[in-house]
C-alpha cells in the first residue's frame, strides 16, 4: 500500500450527519472527510448504516441534521443525484440499474451527457463513449445485450456508466458480494489503479478479503456510529475484528462430526434437466444422513438447476429425487409440490420471499398451502433469534438489505429440524457473525440427521466443513471426494474451472 | 403542510378539490359558467329522489362490473372483459326467461340468475385456460371476447329471439314480472344493488381474511415462491377469472330483465369499461369499489341530464369522467413523489 501523501484538503466532508428512519437512528452523528486519489473503506456489519451513510454523500436521502460539503468551502448543496454527479461523485449500487434487453453501447450512451441527438455508427475503437470500456474491461463486447453478460461484467459495464461522467469519487456499494473470487480480484486491481489515477473511491464492505486488497484508510461503522477511522496499515485483522464486531470473536463454526451412518438419506438418481441456460446430465449422488455434501464450481456450470429440481421448484428430464426413499421431485410442470426439504435459494430476493408482503407473512410461507393456519404467533422472536435487522414483523421484506433478506428466509427454512438441508450460497451478503450463526445452525442440523446439499463458491469453508465435497462444470458432476487434508483449494480450483484437462 | 399531506385522506381530499378545479376549467373553455354548472351537476347527480335513484341504477352495473375486474386483478391479472361477460350473462338468463313457461316463481328466478353467472363464468373461463395452459396473455383474450359478447347479442335479437310482437323492432319479448328482481319505493333501484354491496363485502372478507386471501397475495406478488411452497396458481388464476365473469355475467342480467326489459343491442352504455377504471381507482379493493363507482355513476348521469337541460355537448360526460380518471390517477401519484422527497 502506497504512503498516503499529505492532502491540501478533502474532496468531501460530512460534518456531523445525523439520519432516521421511522424510529430507527441509522446513522448517528459521524464526520469523515474523503479524499480523491484513495480509496477509503467503510466497513461494518449488515445494517450498521454503511449504505445510509453513502446515499447521504449520494442525495439518495437528505440528512436530519449535519451539512455535507463538496469540493473546497464553496456552497454545494446535493438534495439529489443528480447534484451529486454534477459535482463528480458516482455510485454503484448493489442492484444496477442496466437496461438488459439493450446493448452495452446503448447501456452507456443512455447515461452519457454528450450522447448526440442522432447516434450514429462509428468504428467502435473511435467511438468515445465506448473509450472507458476499452480501457477497464476490452474483453465486453459493447454490442453484445447487458442481459447475457456476468453479473461481474455488468458490474463493469455500470462503472463505466459511472466514469464516462468524468468522476472524481466512485462509491461502490458491497461490490464483490455478487462476484466470484476471480471477478473480486480482477475488482481489485481496478480500483487500486482508479487510485492511482487521482479518483476517491469508497468501498462499503463487509468482507475483510476486499480491505487488505486494496484499501489505504479503513473506516469502521456499527450501529450507526464511526468507531475508527485510520490508515489501512495501522491496524491488523484482529483489531479490525474487534473493531466490526465489538468483541473478541472467533472465527468460525466448529465442524460436526462424520456422518453416524452411510445409510443414503437424500439419493440423485440419474438425474437429467433443462432449464433456459443450463443443463444438467445423468448427477447421481447419495447424501447419508447428518452429512455435508458441498458442491463446488462456477456459478451458471448448472448448480442453481440442480438446486431447483431437488427442492422440487423446476421439472425435471430423466431421473429422480428420493428422500428416505420418497420422490421429491416435480416430474411435470404443472403438479403440485409440497416443500420438503430446508431450502434456500440463490437469489433469496427473487426465489425465496415475496418482496410486497410483510415480514410475518414471509416467514409462514412453509404452512401456507395447509388450509386453517394461522400467521405465526412470535415472528418478533423468529425474527430476533436470527438478528434480521429491523426485527419489525409488518415490515415489508422488500425493504430488507440483502444480507437481512437472506437472515429471513434462513429463519423460515431453518427453524425447524427437518430430514433435509439445501442450501444454495447460503452466506451470500453476510456478515462474519450472520455467517457463523448459519454455518452452526446448518451443523446442528446435519448433527440431528439432516442430510445437507451445500452449494457454493466459498472454498475455504467448505474444505474446513464438509464430508464430502463435489465438483460440478458443464451440467456435470466432474469429481468427488471424501474431504481431507490432502484436498487443495488449487486441485478444486484447477477442477471448477477445467484447467486439469489442459 | 408537510404533516397534512401526509395523513391518509389527504390524497382523496386533494383530488377532488383538483378535479373540481379541471372541472370548472374544462366548462369556462366551453363557454358555461364554471361554478353553476357544477352546481347543477351535483343536482343532476343525487339532487332529488329521482336523480339520486337514476345513479344508483347506474351505480350497479358499474360496481359489478369493477367487482369482475378486481378479483382477478388481485393475482395480478388485467382483465378488460367485463363487457362481454356482461352480454354472455344476459344472453344465458334471458335463454332460460325464453324457455321457462309462464309464471315459474322464485325458483324461475333463481334459475335466470345461476344461468347468468353460469353464462359470464364461461366467458371468464375460455380467457383463464388459455392463460393458464398456453400462456396466452388475459388481457389480450378478454379484449376480442368483448366483441363476441357484444355482437352475439345483436346475431340473437336480429335473428332467432327476434319477439315478432316487436313489429320489427331487434329484441326479444319482455321478461314478466316474476323473473324480475323487485324494485325499491317504485324507483328502477332493484335488489341488484344489494347484491352487488353484498358480493363486495364478502369479497372484502376473502381477500383480507385467512388462508385463501394469503395464497392469493403470494401468487401475486411472486408466483414462483408460491408455487415452491405447493400452491397452485393454475388453479387460483382459473377460479378467479370465472368468479369475475360470473360477477359480470349477473350484471348483464340485471340490466336485461330490470332496467330494459328484455334482450335488446344496447345492452350496456359502456359499463365494462367504465368499471374496469373504477377498479383500477379502486386499487381491486371491493369496498373502495362501492363509493367510487357511485361517484362515477353521478358524473355519468348528470352529465346526461345536464345534456338535456343546459345545451351541454353530448361528448361532455365522457370528457369529465376522463378528467376524473387522470387526476385520480395523477394527484396520489404527485403527493407520493412529494413524501417521498421529503423522506417520509
Amino acid at each position: 500500500m502506497t504512503e498516503t501523501p499529505a492532502r491540501a484538503a478533502p474532496f468531501a466532508s460530512l460534518l456531523g450527519i445525523c439520519k432516521s428512519f421511522a424510529a430507527t437512528c441509522a446513522v448517528d452523528d459521524v464526520s469523515i472527510d474523503i479524499y480523491e486519489g484513495q480509496v477509503l473503506a467503510l466497513l461494518g456489519e449488515n445494517g450498521a448504516g454503511k449504505s445510509t451513510l453513502m446515499k447521504l454523500l449520494y442525495g439518495v436521502h437528505e440528512p436530519d441534521r449535519g451539512k455535507i460539503i463538496v469540493d473546497g468551502p464553496g456552497e454545494n448543496p446535493i438534495s439529489s443525484p443528480l447534484d451529486a454527479m454534477r459535482l463528480g461523485i458516482g455510485m454503484v449500487f448493489q442492484n444496477f440499474a442496466l437496461i438488459p434487453a439493450l446493448s452495452v453501447r446503448e447501456n452507456l450512451l443512455l447515461a452519457w451527457p454528450d450522447t448526440p441527438v442522432v447516434i450514429k455508427k462509428i468504428k467502435p475503437q473511435n467511438d468515445p463513449v465506448l473509450k472507458k470500456l476499452y480501457e477497464i474491461a476490452p474483453q465486453i463486447d459493447p454490442f453484445q445485450k447487458v442481459g447475457s453478460l456476468s453479473v461481474g461484467e455488468q458490474q463493469l459495464v455500470e462503472l463505466c456508466k459511472i466514469l464516462n461522467l468524468s468522476t472524481r469519487l466512485v462509491i461502490l456499494d458491497e461490490p464483490t458480494s455478487v462476484l466470484t473470487p476471480a471477478e473480486a480480484e480482477r475488482l481489485h486491481g481496478f480500483v487500486r489503479s482508479l487510485a492511482e489515477n487521482g479518483v476517491g473511491v469508497v468501498f462499503i464492505t463487509h468482507k475483510f478479503s476486499d480491505v487488505k486488497a486494496c484499501a489505504d484508510r479503513i473506516a469502521i461503522m456499527r450501529r450507526g456510529q464511526l468507531i475508527e477511522d485510520v490508515e489501512a496499515q495501522s491496524i491488523d485483522h484482529d483489531g479490525l475484528v474487534r473493531a466490526v464486531m465489538g468483541t473478541d470473536a472467533t472465527s468460525r463454526a466448529d465442524p460436526p462430526g462424520p456422518p453416524k451412518s452411510d445409510q443414503p438419506r437424500l439419493q440423485i438418481r440419474g438425474l437429467s434437466a433443462h432449464s433456459r441456460n443450463e443443463v444438467l446430465e445423468d448427477i447421481n449422488l447419495n447424501i447419508a444422513s447428518g452429512e455435508i455434501f458441498a458442491i463446488a464450481g462456477v456459478s451458471g456450470n448448472g448448480q442453481s438447476l440442480l438446486a431447483e429440481v431437488v427442492a422440487g421448484v423446476h421439472q425435471l428430464d430423466d431421473g429422480d429425487v428420493l428422500l428416505d426413499g420418497t420422490s421429491i421431485a416435480r416430474h411435470a410442470s404443472a403438479q403440485i409440490m409440497k416443500p420438503h426439504v430446508a431450502y434456500i435459494p440463490e437469489a433469496p430476493r427473487i426465489n425465496g420471499c415475496v418482496e410486497d408482503l410483510d415480514l410475518g407473512l414471509n416467514l409462514a410461507l412453509r404452512d401456507l398451502s395447509t388450509v386453517g393456519t394461522k400467521p405465526l404467533a412470535n415472528v418478533r422472536a423468529e425474527l430476533e433469534k436470527f438478528d434480521v435487522r429491523p426485527p419489525d414483523p409488518a415490515k415489508k421484506a422488500g425493504d430488507l438489505s440483502g444480507g437481512n433478506l437472506q437472515k429471513l428466509v434462513i429463519a423460515r427454512e431453518l427453524a425447524d429440524y427437518g430430514k433435509a438441508v439445501l442450501a444454495v450460497y447460503p452466506t451470500m451478503g453476510l456478515d462474519i457473525e450472520a455467517t457463523k450463526a448459519v454455518y452452526a445452525r446448518i451443523f446442528s442440523m446435519a448433527a440431528a440427521g439432516a442430510a445437507v446439499l451445500w452449494i457454493s463458491e466459498e472454498l475455504d469453508d467448505m474444505l474446513e466443513s464438509a464430508h464430502t465435497i463435489a465438483v460440478m462444470r458443464s451440467g456435470h458432476i466432474v469429481e468427488q471426494f471424501k474431504n481431507s487434508h490432502h484436498l487443495t483449494r488449487q486441485k478444486i480450483g484447477a477442477l471448477m474451472t477445467g484447467a486439469h484437462d489442459a | 403542510m408537510k404533516a397534512w399531506i401526509s395523513s391518509v385522506g389527504a390524497p382523496t381530499a386533494l383530488t377532488c378539490a383538483a378535479f373540481t378545479l379541471v372541472t370548472a376549467v374544462f366548462f369556462i373553455s366551453i363557454g358555461q359558467p364554471a361554478i353553476k354548472t357544477i352546481a347543477d351537476m351535483m343536482v343532476f347527480a343525487v339532487g332529488d329522489s329521482y336523480s339520486l335513484s337514476e345513479t344508483l341504477v347506474k351505480t350497479i352495473p358499474i360496481m359489478m362490473c369493477a367487482l369482475a375486474t378486481a378479483i382477478p386483478g388481485r393475482l395480478g391479472l388485467i382483465s378488460v372483459g367485463a363487457e362481454g361477460q356482461l352480454h354472455v350473462g344476459a344472453i344465458f338468463g334471458t335463454a332460460v326467461m325464453l324457455v321457462l313457461p309462464e309464471s315459474f316463481g322464485l325458483l324461475g328466478l333463481c334459475l335466470v340468475l345461476v344461468a347468468a353467472a353460469i353464462g359470464g363464468t364461461l366467458f371468464g373461463f375460455i380467457p383463464g385456460v388459455l392463460r393458464v395452459r398456453l400462456g396466452i396473455n388475459e388481457t389480450i383474450t378478454t379484449l376480442v371476447m368483448n366483441y363476441i359478447g357484444v355482437l352475439f347479442v345483436s346475431a340473437l335479437v336480429y335473428g332467432p329471439w327476434r319477439d315478432p310482437a316487436n313489429q320489427g323492432w331487434p329484441a326479444t319479448k319482455s321478461f314478466p314480472e316474476d323473473l324480475i328482481l323487485p324494485f325499491f319505493f317504485g324507483t328502477r333501484v332493484h335488489a341488484g344493488l344489494v347484491i352487488a354491496i353484498g358480493i363486495a363485502v364478502l369479497l372484502h372478507l376473502q381477500f383480507h381474511r385467512g388462508t385463501w386471501s394469503r395464497q392469493i397475495k403470494v401468487l401475486s406478488g411472486n408466483r414462483k415462491v408460491g408455487e415452491t411452497f405447493g400452491l397452485n396458481y393454475a388453479f387460483t388464476a382459473l377460479l378467479l377469472m370465472c368468479l369475475g365473469g360470473a360477477v359480470a355475467g349477473l350484471a348483464g342480467i340485471f340490466e336485461a330483465s330490470a332496467i330494459q326489459g328484455r334482450l335488446q343491442p344496447g345492452l350496456s352504455a359502456g359499463f365494462g369499461l367504465t368499471g374496469f377504471l373504477v377498479a383500477w381507482l379502486s386499487r381491486h379493493e371491493p369496498l373502495m369499489i362501492v363509493p367510487v363507482s357511485f361517484l362515477v355513476a353521478g358524473l355519468i348521469s348528470a352529465g346526461d341530464a345536464l345534456q338535456l337541460f343546459a345545451k351541454i355537448p353530448a361528448a361532455s360526460s365522457t370528457i369529465l369522467q376522463g378528467l376524473l380518471f387522470a387526476t385520480a390517477l395523477a394527484v396520489p401519484g404527485l403527493i407520493k413523489r412529494y413524501r417521498g422527497r421529503y423522506g417520509n
